[in-house]
Order: structure tokens, then sequence, then C-alpha cells
């Protein structure tokens, strides 16, 4: 399950990323783009795979 | 049992220090080339030089005071050389509380806040703090961190939070009644002291409903946890942390130790001659702490000058991590006196250079009941009229709560009451612990 969980965060970080990209001049939409991308860190760091270099 | 993360919070420990190691590694890379401390701390070592768990002990402590070095006449204002991101990704501001010293001033960015809190929810988990409970915050924040990751926790784990500031003590029993709130964060001292107002306002501790308490500021001996427990009928809880560090350790419903929060931070328990070995389970050791997500502060083998007992990895809650068995002292002379640390030193450099008409002081700390209570015995110039012994009382008192955060009893001693020293000086008695 952790792997599915994994490979969803991986999906939507590269939404939030186009969001944040798309949104460049609005103010509202990248910031809250950003704050999603924030929630991504976390939920990588609490989803950690032993014996890797990156999280 | 109920985990916050179930997935990290049973991990075996082997993974668990595999997954910390490789972390350590991401925020040594990431501080050498953010922070202007760590580019010049870890100047002619790299992370391929990290090639085994031990090799993380090649890293340098880090110590308060270089902290504050690091902020004096470094840009970018306030936080200096320590700052790990932009500053504009800084979002909130939060010092240490100074007793010791210049205070630290600690950036957080929105992700680090966010990332503190998350490590937070695991305490208030543990702790039983769940969407039912209504909690209560019986202080006013301010600047200082712990209330703040309270609060932000207690939302993020589903409970509801009545911040508790601004209010006298009678105001907040009120306030507990008026909403019914369930649960509590404080100081054991002042726990207890609310329930004792209670008491005098003709009300039942036991009656207010409080079903949990997080013990936060000051130590929790175990006999006080149980009589906060038999005075309001409630579970009380304690954790660690501090404002460089975080909230790193908390204890569960077996109320056996404190877990260390993992793989959010690693902690090393080292040896107190040599500060290089790992002690065995049941020996004390200083804390080092390595918060491992944090990037707006990145901070590497922080040494706490705090000494523990280690305990055992496993626990009848089912969790795997580490744990401290107990938090025995600190390796220096500060103590935490109602919450707040308390240095001596910070009296003497008062009275040294504002009380000249003082000529000798002790400063005594006792326990009346539960109570922490500071008396700063002074001996004053002979010279000194009865409405001058007045004065000078009155405005040490007010100097001295400025300087700690501490409310401190002045007793003025006749001509030749205090002890004179030859050698080192003795000012300084804590006769808590003396039976």
């Amino acid at each position: 399950m952790m792997d599915e969980i994994r490979k969803e965060i991986r999906n939507i970080e590269k939404s939030a990323e186009r969001l944040k990209s798309l949104a460049k001049d609005n103010n509202a939409i990248r910031k809250n783009a950003e704050i999603i991308l924030t929630y991504l860190y976390i939920l990588k760091f609490i989803t950690p795979v032993w014996g890797e270099e990156d999280q | 049992m109920e985990y916050w993360n179930p997935y990290t919070e049973t991990l075996p420990q082997e993974k668990l220090a595999s997954i910390e190691f490789s972390y350590f590694k991401n925020l040594f890379s990431y501080a050498k080339s953010h922070s202007a401390l760590y580019r010049d701390k870890l100047k002619g070592m790299e992370v391929g030089d990290i090639k085994t768990f031990d090799d993380i002990k090649k890293v340098p402590f880090t110590y308060k005071e270089e902290l504050r070095k690091w902020q004096e006449n470094v840009e970018p204002f306030p936080y200096g050389g320590l700052l790990g991101v932009d500053i504009k990704d800084v979002c909130t501001f939060r010092q240490t509380s100074g007793t010791t010293g210049k205070p630290v001033y600690v950036p957080e960015s929105y992700e680090s806040w966010q990332w503190r809190i998350e490590s937070w929810c695991h305490i208030l988990y543990m702790a039983g703090f769940r969407p039912r409970h209504r909690v209560f915050l019986p202080f006013g924040y301010n600047v200082y961190v712990a209330f703040w990751e309270a609060h932000y926790a207690a939302e993020k784990v589903g409970c509801e939070v009545i911040p508790g500031g601004a209010l006298d003590t009678k105001g907040r029993v009120n306030k507990i009644i008026e909403l019914k709130a369930n649960a509590m964060t404080g100081t054991p001292t002042y726990c207890l002291n609310i329930a004792q107002e209670a008491m005098n306002m003709g009300i039942d501790p036991k009656s207010l409903g409080i079903e949990r308490i997080l013990g936060a500021g000051e130590p929790l001996p175990e006999a006080t946890r149980r009589r906060i427990e038999e005075t309001y009928g409630c579970h009380m809880f304690d954790h660690i942390g501090s404002t460089e560090t975080c909230g790193y350790a908390g204890m569960c419903e077996a109320k056996k130790g404190l877990h260390i929060i993992e793989p959010f931070f690693l902690i090393e328990l080292l040896d107190r001659e040599t500060l290089s070995k790992e002690v065995a389970e049941g020996k004390q050791g200083v804390i080092v702490i390595t918060p491992l997500g944090r990037r707006s502060f990145p901070v590497l083998r922080f040494n706490t000058m705090d000494v523990a007992i280690k305990g055992p990895s496993n626990c009848d809650c089912g969790r795997t991590s580490r744990k401290l068995m107990e938090i025995v002292g600190r390796v220096d002379d500060i103590r935490k006196i109602r919450g707040v640390l308390f240095s001596p030193k910070t009296i003497e450099q008062l009275i040294r250079s504002e009380f000249p008409d003082i000529v000798e002081f002790e400063i005594v700390v006792t326990r009346e009941d539960i109570m922490d209570e500071i008396t700063l015995r002074i001996e004053a110039t002979p010279k000194l009229g009865k409405d001058d012994i007045e004065n000078l009382t009155k405005r040490l008192k007010e100097r001295a709560k400025i300087k700690t955060n501490l409310t401190c009893k002045v007793k003025v001693e006749p001509q030749g009451g205090l002890p004179r020293y030859d050698l080192k000086a003795k000012r300084f008695k804590d006769m808590r612990e003396v039976k």
C-alpha cells in the first residue's frame, strides 16, 4: 500500500508544480499551489523508504 | 492500538536508523549550501565523508553560544547566519526565553513550521488527544514557541482549541467551566495552580471535566504527574522539546518514559565524559539532537547539555521508537524554575551592574508544596535608611522579574547575616530536592 501512496504523492506533486507554473501571474492560485507543495514535502518525509538517499 | 502514523511508528529500529542516516546526509548537504554558519563550520568536510552511521560523530556539535554568535551583527537581521531559506520565505518569528543570555531568534518558513506541527501531532496523539477534545491552553503565547506548537498541532489532530491567554487564573477556571473544555496543556506547576484556584472558588477540580493534560515547559516528576492525575481525576502526560530543536519526545498511554519522535529527530545519547560514545540502556547520556526535516533553521548535532537516561526500544503501546526514560537535568548550572530556564549568573550580573549598595547576596530556590520559590537574600550597605532599603527591595524585585521572567522574593538580612567566601562562592542554593 505504501508504494501506491508514494506514487500518488508524486502525481500530486507534478500537478501542483504545473498549477504553480500555470498561475505565475495569479498570487492566490500560486500561493495555494505552493502550500500544497509544502504538505507534499511533509508527506514524503513521513512515507520514507529506508536505504534511499533522496526523500 | 491507535497511532498518528502507524507506518513510521511501528517500523523496526534498524529501518528507522537507516532512514535517519539518509535524512541526516540530506540535511548536512542542505545546511552546508544554505546556512552561513554551516558553510563555515563544515569547511573541509563533505557529505561523502559520512559513509556509516558512526561517521555522523565526525560532524562537530552545535552549541547555543554559537547560535548567538552567528546572529550578532550578521545579516540578514535578525536571523543572521542561522537562516536556511530566503528571508522572504520566513513566515513566523519565535525566540528562546533569553534567561541564559541573549535570546536566539528562530525563523520558521511555512514548510518548517508545518513540519514542526506534524512532529507535535505525534506527541498529542500518543497522549490520547482526539477530535472529541476541546483543548484549553492556559497561557499567553507571546513569542515563545511551545503553546503555538500545541495550538496548531491540536487543530491538526482534529481537536477544538481554546486560546486561554489574557485571563487570570480565576478567569481561566471560569472559561474551562463555561466552554466545558475537556483537555489541557500547561506547565505542571500551573496546572496545580489552576486546581488550587478552583478549590478556592469552592469547585472540586474533578468536576471541571478535564480528561487529559499534556505537561510542557518544566520537568514532570512522577509524583507530580500522579498528583495532577489525582487532583483532576484525569490522565497526565509529559513531553520534551525546546525552541531550537522542536518537541522531540512524548509520553504514550503506557506512561513509561518518552518516545523519541522518529524519524523526525536523530537523537544521540552520549557519555558525559567523552561525548563520543552512545550510552547503553539504563545509563545516563547527554542529549544531542538533529531535527531532520527543518530547513529554515537547519541545526546539526545540537548539544542540549541536558542529561537523560536511555530507555528500551520496546513498549507496551507497540511503538518501536527509542525512549528516554527520565530527564535527569542539565550539565551546567541552569535550572528550570516554574517552566522558565533560570541562570544564577543573570542575578549576579544584575546585582553587580545595577545595585552597588548590595554587598552580598544569595539565591535560594525552594519548593513550597509543589510551587518553586526564588528568594534573593541580600545584605545592603549600612548607610542605607529604612526608606532606601524599601526602594532597593522594590527595584530589585522589578528588575529581577524583567531579567528572569520570574517573580523573586527579596529578604533583607542583617549585617554579616550572609556567608563570605574566600574561594569559589556558593551563592546559589537549589533546595528543592533537599529533604
